[in-house]
């Protein structure tokens, strides 16, 4: 049964202040309702003030990369009415679309939007946060072109990649917000709400599929309607009908006259416009003679690719790339970390680069240094100081201790069963935390237990 | 009126709060009163300015930070303003002290001053009689002398129809000249801020200081004038309009007090043109419409949760009836029919109003067709719009308009309304003020 899946994303724009008003954009670090003014709380008599040009100049850039046409008629901000606490002029406004007819992995990407962001509503307490209200958002909306989860989720990923090269979105992650309609052989079309995950994306779109093929296979309609996302129990569950049913009644909003994207401005935009992920690749590839998988990996966030090329400027590439590749990416994944999260410098990698050529940092130990530097963000030149590889005595002293701890082993080895030197080897790792070469400690052990 | 000399301004509110307590229980123009006002007036008198000591009546849809901005109705009945709207902040810069809170059409939902939530406000011109509205308490109050001057706020003529009924002189500028941030809205894209005053030259200096741009989206770029200074009675190679249709629709003693007010411009050296305006009576159909819907989104923040009432649960009977013909053509099915159509009326209005502007200098004409009503007759809704004939073009067409008294009819006055191209204020003040007749 063909399935078909298409999405509405929304993701905050990195701008420094909301989109109709001076207030911060970022209120992360603020106490709840202290990142408000008169206009983004709404209150009686507050006006918009003119669209932010920052936030503006986003859409755009993001409506290029995403290879849309850019509207040249007036782009009307409407007022979508609806109630619901987190709004508090109970209408949101959001353009009209900026960007038309774009691709992104074979994907279509009908519209691309500049939205305000609502408040946030805590339906246990009650209670409403107004920090948020306001801040520009990027709204995309692809065609149905998806087919599996699994594609859904490769797509995203792609898409995410992008919004985080064009440097116009908040990284901190968490703010995005993903509807996703799906629909079977030409069912009627479910839309799903709430997803703000790829994860989640995945799991839900599983759990519907099911669902809907289920439906049918028993012989039953799937209904047009609105679903929720139960992210704990990894479920969709329906809406109820009077939110669904809604007429948002929209009006251009009479405050705000409508924007124009002019060409001097698109091409302003155009011309600063950062590398998109596929460009980076290939000239990864070309310019410093990696392997397209090399590349790929680095290239999967742009800060580390940023990182990459400035380690390159004193690093062999294809020894640094292999570093990335395997060393870097191996601690992120352990982590859970982006790059970008993860407080890495390109001093750090430097520094660590240094010491396991200048042989005074084992594999293993660098590792270990990279680790602490995302766990604690410790310095990584200092940590290499104090794992720096151990002298002749120390080592030797080591050696000893791991010979008179563990006499069943060197029995073992003495009796013949030679792999029992491998045990020891790693005791040597372990009372010397890591900082012996094990291909030194194996061949003291061998001369030593001869 | 010009500006109080030092350490007269504490004597000036004095004399003017000794009124209000005198008279202001029968007419009931004001909502509240500034409890500081006093100690503003002492610092006023240090800190002079062009309005130094002048005492300001504000309508009750303004925030003045620390009063209530109630809009006459028992919605906002306990929303104190948490900010000062800009025309207010220019105000204070300027010297003038916010003498209080003016009575209203409930939302400004009306225009005869009777549907506020506090009462109807008595004409103190023409007793007995509706002040005319919404800005009710703001020309009242200026009619009766409570104050030196008021800021009222015009849709369709919220200032001009009260400043006709109640015999003082009241201008709408040109949309986007004012700074609306503090206005509480009534259809966002016809409201302006403006003065009330007994005399053009007072409204002038107001308009000059409230006026000019600022951070809001839909002001225009411009620089204040210096209206005031500017204003002369000469209208020498002024060509002033008359639509031949305002004849059709206006009562005939009001049509007797306009033409003899021309003929006073004419002796100033005004040339007078007939001109036509055969949309006129579409005006009204198509003002209410944008109206209601803008209306009820305008409205929709009242939903309960933050300003104590559900607006819909405690609004009289007027602003029902716009949320609720609001909501019902906004419907997705209606919108076409009624208000995409009512914006492309719209355009042919401003059209047309902005041909025959071109042929003149400025359309005079009367402000309502009618006199004000007694208080207590009951109109139905269409008898109370067709006040508003005359007035709704020039806020569809987003020019700027004002009413300069120019006469009675048994004691009540009637007030000429001049209209201008946009941003030629200054040409309809000279107007206004050769029309006054006392340059
Ligand atoms: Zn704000």
């Amino acid at each position: 049964m063909k399935v078909r899946i298409g999405f509405e994303i929304h993701e905050q724009l990195a701008t420094r202040t909301k989109l109709f008003c001076r207030s911060p954009a970022d209120y992360r670090d603020a106490e709840p309702n202290t990142n408000v003014c008169e206009v983004c709380l709404g209150m009686p008599g507050a006006k918009p003030m003119g669209v932010n040009a920052e936030a503006v100049e986003g859409v755009i850039a993001i409506a290029l990369m995403l290879n849309c046409e850019l509207v040249r008629e007036p782009v009307y901000i409407l007022r979508k009415h609806y109630d619901y606490p987190d709004l508090p002029s109970g209408y949101q406004r959001t353009s009209m679309p900026i960007g038309k007819n774009g691709e992104l992995a074979g994907v279509g990407i009908w519209e691309v939007h500049l939205e305000e962001d609502p408040g946030k509503y805590d339906p246990v307490t009650g209670r409403v946060d107004y920090n948020r209200s306001g801040v520009p958002l990027v709204e995309i909306v692809t065609a149905p072109d998806i087919t599996s989860p699994e594609e859904a989720r490769n797509f995203m990923r792609e898409l995410v990649k992008v919004l985080h090269y064009s440097g116009r979105v908040r990284r901190e992650g968490g703010t995005m917000r993903v509807d996703v309609n799906v629909s079977i052989e030409d069912g009627a079309r479910v839309e799903i709400k709430n997803i703000n995950s790829i994860k989640g994306l995945y799991r839900a779109l599983k759990f519907e599929i099911t669902r809907q093929k289920n439906l049918r296979r028993r012989g039953k309609a799937v209904k047009r309607e609105t679903r929720a996302y139960i992210e704990e129990q990894m479920i969709t569950k329906s809406m109820r009908t009077k939110e669904t049913a809604e007429d948002y009644r929209y009006i251009p909003d009479p405050d705000l006259p409508p924007l124009r994207i002019t060409e001097e401005l698109v091409e302003r935009v155009r011309s600063e416009l950062p590398e998109a992920p596929h460009q980076k690749l290939q000239r990864f590839m070309q310019q410093y003679r990696i392997s397209r998988d090399d590349a790929w990996a680095i290239t999967s966030e742009p800060e580390m690719a940023d990182a990459f090329e400035q380690v390159c400027g004193q690093v062999e590439p294809g020894r640094a790339a292999a570093f990335f590749r395997h060393i870097i990416k191996k601690t992120l994944n352990y982590h859970g970390m982006s790059f970008a999260e993860s407080g890495l410098t390109v001093r750090d990698i430097l520094a660590v680069l240094g010491a396991i050529s200048s042989g005074r940092l084992s594999q293993q130990a660098a590792e270990l240094v990279l680790r602490e530097v995302v766990e604690r963000g410790a310095e990584a030149e200092e940590l290499i100081q104090r794992l720096s590889k151990l002298d002749e005595q120390s080592l030797a002293s080591a050696v000893e201790q791991a010979i008179r701890e563990n006499p069943g082993a060197v029995q073992d080895y003495r009796s013949g069963r030679r792999e029992a030197i491998n045990y020891l080897v790693g005791q040597v790792m372990r009372i010397t935390r890591g900082r012996a070469d094990a291909e030194k400690a194996l061949e003291m052990l061998q001369e030593r237990l001869s | 009126m010009s500006r109080q000399a030092l350490g007269e301004a504490e004597e000036n509110l004095a004399r003017r709060f000794e009124e209000i307590e005198r008279r202001d229980r029968e007419i009931n123009s004001f909502i509240e009163l500034n409890p500081h006002a006093q100690e503003e007036a002492r610092r006023a008198e240090k800190l002079g300015g062009r309005l130094a000591g002048m005492t300001v009546a504000v309508k009750s849809n303004i925030n003045v930070r620390g009063l209530r901005a109630t809009c006459a109705s028992k919605t906002l009945e306990n929303y104190v303003a948490p900010y000062d709207a800009v025309v207010v902040e220019r105000l204070r810069r300027e010297g003038a002290v916010i003498l209080g809170m003016t009575n209203m059409d409930e939302f400004a939902c009306g225009s005869s001053g009777e549907s506020s939530y506090f009462g109807p406000t008595e004409n103190p011109s023409a007793k007995g009689r509706i002040p005319g509205g919404s800005s009710s308490g703001s020309a009242a109050a200026v009619a009766a002398g409570f104050a030196d001057a008021a800021l009222g706020s015009d849709t369709g003529g919220s200032i001009r129809n009260p400043a006709s009924h109640c015999g003082v002189v009241g201008v709408k500028p040109t949309y986007g000249l004012v700074p609306r941030h503090g206005l509480i809205d009534l259809a966002m894209s016809l409201d302006q801020i403006g003065p009330i005053a007994r005399d053009v030259r007072t409204a002038a200096l107001l308009l000059e200081v409230i006026a000019g741009s600022s951070r809001e989206a839909s002001m225009l770029d411009v620089e204040p004038q210096p209206y005031s200074q500017r204003l002369s009675a000469d209208l020498s190679g002024i060509k002033v309009g008359f639509a031949k249709e305002y004849e059709e629709v206006t009562s005939p003693e009001i049509l007797g007090v306009v033409k003899r007010a021309l003929r006073r411009l004419e002796a100033q050296g005004a040339e007078l043109v007939e001109v036509e305006l055969p949309n006129l009576e579409k005006a009204l159909p198509t003002y209410y419409l944008i109206v209601f819907v803008e209306f009820f989104s305008a409205t929709r923040r009242y939903d309960g949760r933050r300003y104590g009432y559900r607006i819909e649960e405690v609004c009289g009977e007027e602003v029902l009836r716009r949320i609720m013909l609001g909501s019902y053509i906004s419907q997705k099915e209606y919108a076409g029919r009624y208000y995409r159509r009512a914006l492309q009326f719209r355009s042919l209005i401003r059209r047309e109003l902005l041909q025959a502007l071109e042929e003149v200098d400025v359309l005079a004409g009367p402000t309502t067709p009618k006199l004000p009503h007694r208080l207590g007759e009951r109109l139905t809704p269409l008898e109370m719009y067709a006040y508003d004939l005359l007035t709704v073009p020039a806020n569809l067409a987003g020019i700027p308009a004002g009413v300069v008294p120019a006469g009675r009819v048994n004691g009540i006055p009637v007030g000429l309304q001049v209209q201008a191209k946009p941003l030629q204020e200054q040409v309809m003040l000279n107007v206004m003020l050769a029309a006054e007749g006392r340059a």
